[in-house]
């Protein structure tokens, strides 16, 4: 009798301690895979390389476009019209003139403040728009920026601008209308932290900004 | 009687086997299960997603300093070609690239330095802490200086530009899709005295101002009298621009 308690005892015994290595392994799996998905969730390191991805892929295009320009300017005929070419392209950047393209319009009604439009304007960039405009107030680089005047009402470039805020972005229409129309995304963020405001994205094939002098 | 109380002892030491060997079974199965993702696989996951972000860094940074010396080259082959190219054009040429940001600048303005908290390792961080610099601070910022009417802005080595975005990835900040790590250096060309002022307003930076009070982040404004703002490196797309020739 005495024996076999004794036998049961380690028995038990080694069972526990099996039993604890177990438990100990399981959990240190679990704090793992928890580290993972915290730190750098998959999702995040997966846009992070998408965005590296696109942002070289136009990296390399403005090499060969620079490529081509320089080639372009050991022929004389050739440099006259390489440098009215990059005129034009630096004039449609910087505002100076009247710019055309495919893009989307938002429009966004109810009382806002200044921080969504410069959040909604990022988004925009971030998803390669060429140009944008905010209540026909072109933004180049001489643009003031965003303010706001002690009785709420927000200010661009010196002009207050009121609901509804019509958002004109050139780009690739589907892309641009994903990159705000996402969920969680900038505008379900907006609707669900906003109350009385609502919002509508249309995708149009052709958009006008004046130039902004 | 000795007997039964034998059998029965057997019986419960049965039972106590039984049991334990289900759930021996039972946490083998979980192990193996849970080990499939995770375990020796996981250190290797982060190795080669590094090693793919790494390259992909190395790669844009050979393209930016190939485009800043292809800018370069151009502009030098448009003044020796002077004698075709109106000289006029050559000028607008240039004025053009002062304004959107494709020259250099050097001037007085003020320096802004951002950084976290003392006591935060960003890599580990949880993605709301009030000790890190994010990357919607960066954008206010941008934005009150332009408010200010700076001329040239940069963050770090990255000129601002119309479209420059300012986003992030987790923790890690992208200024014009360019990884940026902390201190964050916001250098603003333009006139000190308004600058300042429009900082020291009530209304402006308030999440941020607060932050630097309660010593979560650290924030350093000083006047500079020679600032160095870059030349923009990135690409300019203007694929879906048509430009009207008036």
């Amino acid at each position: 009798m005495k024996q076999r308690i004794k036998k049961r005892h380690i028995f038990l015994l080694l069972t526990a301690v099996l039993l604890g290595l177990l438990i100990a392994l399981q959990a240190k799996t679990f704090t793992n895979i928890g580290d993972v998905l915290n730190r750098n969730g998959r999702s995040d390191i997966f846009r992070e390389i998408q965005v590296l991805k696109t942002t070289n892929d136009n990296l390399s295009d403005e090499v060969k476009s620079l490529e081509k320009q320089l080639e372009k300017l050991s022929n004389n005929q050739d440099a006259l019209a390489s440098v009215e070419d990059e005129i034009l392209k630096y004039q449609s950047l910087s505002g100076d003139k009247e710019v055309t393209g495919p893009g989307i319009n938002l429009t966004i009604e109810g009382q806002i403040n200044s921080i969504w439009l410069i959040d909604i304007v990022n988004e925009l960039l971030a998803a390669g728009s060429e140009a944008i405009s905010v209540n026909g107030i072109r933004l180049v680089d001489s643009t003031i920026g965003f303010d706001t005047i002690p009785n709420g009402q927000i200010l661009l470039n010196s002009v207050i601008i009121n609901s509804p805020y019509k958002i004109e972005a050139i780009g690739e229409r589907d892309v641009l209308e994903m990159a705000i129309s996402q969920p969680n995304g900038i505008l379900e963020r907006m609707e669900k932290s906003l109350e009385n405001v609502s919002f509508e994205v249309q995708e149009k094939d052709l958009l006008e900004m004046d130039a902004v002098r | 009687m000795e007997n039964v109380e034998k059998k029965s002892a057997d019986l419960k030491l049965g039972a106590i086997f039984v049991i334990t060997g289900v759930l021996i079974g039972l946490l083998l199965t979980m192990q193996f299960k849970s080990s499939i993702p995770a375990s020796t696989f996981v250190s290797d996951e982060i190795e080669a997603q590094k090693e793919i972000v790494d390259s992909f860094l190395a790669d844009q940074s050979l393209l930016k300093n190939k485009i800043v010396g292809l800018r370069e080259t151009i502009a030098e082959k448009q003044d020796e070609a002077k004698i075709y190219v109106e000289e006029n054009n050559l000028e607008k040429l240039k004025q053009l690239k002062n304004v959107i940001g494709l020259e250099s600048m050097r001037g007085p303005g003020v320096l802004i330095s951002l950084d976290d908290g003392p006591f935060i390792d960003r890599s580990n961080a949880e993605r709301i802490s009030q000790s890190l610099i994010n990357a919607s601070d960066l954008r206010d910022v941008v934005n009150l200086l332009r408010a200010a009417d700076a001329e040239a802005i940069s963050i770090n080595d990255q000129r601002i530009i119309a479209t420059t975005p300012i986003t992030s990835v987790g923790n890690t900040i992208l200024v014009n899709n360019f990884h940026l790590l902390p201190p964050f250096d916001i250098s603003a060309i333009g006139e000190a005295e308004l600058i300042l002022q429009r900082l020291d307003e009530e209304g402006t930076l308030t999440d941020l101002k607060k932050r630097a009070n309660e010593l979560k982040i650290n924030m350093d404004i000083e006047i500079k009298d020679g600032l160095m703002v870059p030349a923009y490196n990135g690409n300019l797309s203007t694929k879906y621009l048509s430009k009207s020739n008036e």
